[in-house]
């Protein structure tokens, strides 16, 4: 069996919004998050479901580890600007 | 976008706070000179700032878990702080010890304004740039701020005024509490940088407490609530501030015994 | 606590900033919600007014020219199928879904509100929608503008918390300045302009404490002294009875020679006793004069030269004439015991070495021996009253009652001085280094 290394999904941070907003990923298996922020501004990827925060800064990307997760909604969101910056995670 | 800014500085904020207060009541409280704040205080912002100029940078080493390892690593730097501040205590009277134990002190306060303030840094920097965002998020700033350090001042003098016996305990308690959150937190950036492996949450008291929740947020920056921990994580909690107090007690005794 | 001012200052300012912090969030989310629901009322209400304006089965296109670019709408068929009109910033698709109620969607770059109306006559979707952002940034507009003052007001108040802590607290700064400011000897009661409540018992209690240790002070004092002056009489009218004694038994008697040398011991120490206290702080201060020093010892070693004679002592006055302030016979006084003191202490033969030097600020008078010297461990104990090095053993067989170095120390105290015991260049005797201020 070869050995893939976890599936990655990439989620984009564009006017203090995520694109896109709703990321399906299988339950039970962990997943890399590429989180690409185009703004100039820097956000907080932020999840307390999730467990995760990490700081992306302006103009630059970031990797993050999640899951394996079981099935259910895992609501992330811009720490910096969470009034738009608003999204989940479904893991089914 | 202020109240958002009050929550974001004031949980720093009060993190921040609560060490630099418990360390300065307990200097106080052992007869220690204050003057070493000044200087944790400048070298510490000047490290935030580095920091958070070169995030990217970080971010991206170590195959993009730059940014974990570092702050893994600076949660672990004030563990051991707190570790070697606990076991020199008892032994004051040498001036090595002594010297050793103000080091921690200093060591401890520079590394959280660094790993707090850098957040506060590029949080607000972000902002210079859009004039309508700004008024708001510096008020916000102000409001957070405000709160953190009232609440900093507090502990200060309730440590500081109480019976001396019981404020140095006190002081102690919240220490080893700081310990395990720190611990536990620098486990849970090694999960987030899969140097760890995750697995699911040992316990979930989100619907009792949610981290969302103003006492949530509260007990994350006192005790490092959390809501779904991994088990990893509530044995690093744990384990810590049992280490904490084994190494407190060890030395301790041998001071008695010694003396 | 290291600081009253500083512990007001902090802890009323903590609990104002934590108490209006918190009453200006709960104030900034009461408003907040407030304003969303009236912006959600106005959203609801122009839903129903496009509604009304397009009644007809016909679509009024021009509605669409007037819309901001904040705010879209869109008119759907029953099916959500067919777009029927729309405002021009509106999205030619369904945002969101099409179900009576308020949704939040992102579309162009921003985050909207909209409300779907379901025209339940011509079986149509009306979807309105609105910026989130600017929703929430006008609002915020409003609520900030009133809420600014309680954050202005922190500074504010910590200025006015500093000042008023300092008045309240002026009356213990000056208590605390007036028993800072007292010299050892000054026992005057404490005056402050206005007493508050709280340091009335301070205030009193310490003034009758002053008191009653001044009159204790005085009355030692006048006893001493007055002891002292009583027993001068009996002593001339016992050196009377001895001379006369003396003439009767004839010169050779020993008990005669011993009774002579214990009244002589028992004058000198009640003259040293009148010295001293002649020489404390209240009785001499008044009398100060400019003086030059080195004069003064060439007087004082003449006058005592016949003593040095005795005992073959080579005796030396260095340095030059230096100028100081001080009480005449104090200072006198000050010679004549340290030169009492080398002259009895060196042994016959021995040499003595008195300097006089002006400094900077200071004179220096220093006293050097050649005799057996005083250890370092008594330094201190030799300005005790009475206090003789090997106590009662004394085994210079002199003249003496102790209390030489104490009128010595009084008399340098009371010139602002300082007096230093150490080793005599000329051996191992004692050298004593006196320093006063110049004139």
């Amino acid at each position: 069996m070869v050995m893939a290394g976890p599936p990655i999904i990439e989620i984009e941070i564009k006017d203090h919004l995520f694109y896109p907003d709703e990321v399906r990923i299988p339950a039970d298996t962990k997943v890399k998050l590429l989180v690409k922020n185009l703004d100039p501004t820097a956000e907080e990827f932020e999840s307390y479901e999730l467990n995760r925060e990490k700081v992306i800064a302006g103009n630059s990307e970031a990797i993050i580890f999640i899951g394996p997760l079981s099935a259910g909604e895992y609501p992330f969101f811009g720490e910096f600007f969470p009034k738009t910056a608003q999204g989940k995670v479904i893991a089914e | 976008m202020l109240l958002n800014a009050v929550i974001i500085i004031l949980r720093e904020v009060l993190e921040a706070a609560l060490i630099i207060s418990v360390f300065l009541a307990l200097s106080q409280l052992l007869n220690r000179k204050l003057g070493w704040m000044l200087v944790a205080l400048i070298i510490g912002f000047s490290g935030a700032y580095l920091y958070a100029v070169n995030l990217s940078a970080i971010s991206m080493a170590m195959e993009g878990t730059g940014q974990e390892v570092l702050n893994a690593v600076l949660h672990s730097v004030i563990f051991l702080s707190l570790l070697i501040f606990m076991i020199t205590v008892p032994h004051q009277a040498h001036p090595m010890w002594r010297r050793i134990n103000l080091v921690t002190i200093v060591l401890a306060v520079i590394t959280a304004i660094v790993r707090e303030g850098s957040e506060i840094i590029l949080y607000i920097k972000g902002f210079i740039g859009i004039p309508d965002l700004l008024s708001p998020v510096l008020m916000g700033s102000a409001v957070g701020a405000g709160i953190g350090l009232s609440v900093g001042v507090f502990f200060y003098y309730l440590l500081v005024n109480m019976r001396k016996s019981h404020g140095i305990w006190l002081g102690y308690l919240i220490l080893l509490l700081i310990g395990g959150s720190m611990v536990a937190q620098a486990v849970e950036f090694m999960i987030q940088a899969d140097y760890i492996a995750a697995t699911t949450p040992v316990w979930d008291s989100s619907h009792f407490i949610s981290e969302r929740s103003a006492v949530g947020q509260l007990l994350y920056a006192l005790v490092g609530y959390e809501a779904t921990p991994a088990p990893q994580q509530a044995a690093a909690y744990f384990s810590s501030i049992l280490m904490l107090v084994v190494a407190a007690g060890i030395s301790f005794m041998f001071r008695r015994k010694s003396s | 606590m290291k600081s009253i001012r500083l512990f007001l200052l902090l802890s009323l300012l903590a609990t104002i900033t934590l108490v209006n912090f918190v009453a200006l969030l709960h104030g900034y989310q009461s408003s907040m919600e407030k304003a969303q629901s009236l912006f959600d009322s106005r959203l609801e209400s122009t839903a129903r007014l496009i509604a009304s304006a397009n009644s007809e089965q016909g679509i009024q296109q021009g509605i669409a020219e007037q819309q901001t670019p904040y705010t879209y709408f869109q008119i759907w068929d029953s099916g959500g199928k067919q777009l029927l009109t729309r405002s021009r910033n509106a999205p030619g698709f369904v945002t969101g879904e099409l179900s009576e109620g308020f949704h939040e969607v992102n579309f162009d770059s921003y985050r909207w509100r909209n409300f779907v109306y379901r025209d339940q006559h011509l079986n149509r979707w009306i979807v309105v929608a609105e910026r989130i952002d600017i929703r929430y940034s006008l609002a915020e507009e409003v609520v900030l503008e009133s809420l600014l003052p309680i954050v202005i007001a922190i500074p504010v108040a910590a200025l006015i918390i500093w000042i008023a802590v300092g008045v309240g607290l002026k009356p213990l700064r000056q208590f605390a300045d007036q028993v800072r400011g007292k010299r050892a000897d000054d026992l005057s009661p404490i005056h402050l302009d206005k007493v508050p409540y709280e340091l009335i018992a301070v205030v009193s209690n310490t003034n009758a404490l002053l008191g009653r240790l001044d009159d204790a002070f005085h009355r030692e004092q006048r006893f001493a002294s007055d002891a002292a002056h009583e027993l001068r009489t009996p002593i001339s009218v016992l050196k009377v009875h001895l001379h006369n004694l003396k003439q009767r038994l004839g010169e050779g008697d020993e008990d005669i020679a011993l009774l002579k040398a214990g009244i002589e011991r028992m004058g000198h120490l009640i003259e040293q006793i009148l010295a001293l206290y002649r020489t404390s702080p209240d009785q001499a201060s008044a009398r100060f004069e400019r003086l030059d020093l080195y004069k003064l010892a060439q007087n004082v070693i003449a006058g005592d030269f016949v003593n040095f004679e005795r005992k073959q002592q080579a005796i030396s006055l260095e340095g030059e004439s230096a100028l100081v302030a001080g009480n005449r016979f104090a200072l006198e006084t000050l010679l004549q015991n340290l030169l009492s003191n080398a002259n009895k202490y060196t042994p016959e033969g021995g040499e003595i070495r008195v300097s006089v030097r002006p400094h900077a600020e200071s004179v220096e008078l220093k006293v050097e021996d050649s005799g057996p010297g005083i250890p370092a461990d008594q330094y201190l104990r030799v300005f005790e009253r009475f206090y003789r090095v090997h106590g009662d053993r004394h085994d210079s067989g002199e003249l003496g009652c102790g209390l030489g170095l104490t009128i010595v120390s009084h008399i340098v105290e009371l010139h602002h001085g300082q007096i230093r015991l150490g080793p005599s260049s000329l051996g191992q005797g004692l050298a004593v280094t006196i320093e006063i201020p110049g004139e």
